[in-house]
């Protein structure tokens, strides 16, 4: 199979969905992959910095879940992290809201990636929210190379839901930009 | 890209879109590669909260170069 993904970027994904089938065991909700992580997913870049920014509602479950699947907490000057740490993926993870995108996000558009290995599945948010997101934080004005991100995942996935991808971005900045802004 | 076809014995509790995944990765190589393999531009990490920064430092520390 040709992959576009980073060995090791394969292996924290495998690992995810490990977790998320643990918690799917305990009778939970998938936590939802979301930020760099995600962008990196669908993009095939070499873009996430270490770490997996999560969504979850049940963030001590969660916790539980990954001191099993031998995540730390980091020590020394990461000790002030909130984060895990995978010694030997050298994998960070980090709960950072119960929800994606403080509930914008429509939840029948979270896709669910099947048989990432071993049968195990994880939760990521829609390409089209992300897309949105990356134009939110453009027309923030504080994140320039955002217009870039949300131009290139656009042009890798012709097959998004418009209208969705139209109401997303102008919800996320304020109406100022729509769909037509991805294309250059 | 979201697959019509679910896998009855693969997460049955879903109700949402689902895709194979190593059908979507070969969906993507192949996107990518027509058009000229683009690459995102790394985020320059300008709001990076404190405890993001603390955990990259220990990603770091710990020999991970991502």
């Amino acid at each position: 199979m040709t992959s576009p993904y980073r060995p090791e970027f394969e292996a924290a994904l495998r690992l995810f969905a490990r977790v998320s089938e643990a918690m799917v065991a305990r009778g939970l909700s998938r936590p939802v992959l979301v930020g760099g992580a995600a962008a990196e997913y669908y993009s095939g870049s070499a873009l996430m910095t270490g770490d997996f920014d999560i969504c979850t509602p049940w963030g001590r479950a969660l916790d539980e879940e990954l001191q099993r699947a031998d995540f730390v907490r980091p020590t020394g000057t990461g000790q002030l992290s909130r984060g895990w740490i995978h010694p030997d993926l050298r994998l960070g993870l980090e709960i950072v809201a119960s929800i994606p995108m403080d509930g914008n996000v429509d939840a029948d558009h979270v896709l669910l990636v099947e048989d990432v290995g071993d049968g195990a599945s994880f939760a990521i948010i829609a390409v089209e929210d992300l897309i949105a997101d990356r134009m939110g934080q453009y027309a923030s004005g504080t994140a320039s190379d955002r217009l870039d991100q949300a131009q290139i995942l656009f042009a890798l996935h012709p097959a998004v839901d418009r209208d969705y991808l139209d109401r997303r971005i102008r919800q996320e900045t304020a109406g100022e930009y729509g769909v037509e802004a991805l294309k250059d | 890209m979201a697959s019509k076809h679910s896998k009855t014995d693969i997460a049955p509790d879903w109700t949402g879109p689902r895709v194979d995944f190593a059908r979507f990765s070969a969906e993507l190589a192949a996107r990518r590669a027509a058009l000229g393999n683009p690459e995102l531009p790394r985020n320059a990490g300008q709001n990076r909260t404190a405890s993001k920064k603390a955990l990259l430092k220990a990603i770091t520390a710990a020999g991970g170069k991502w």
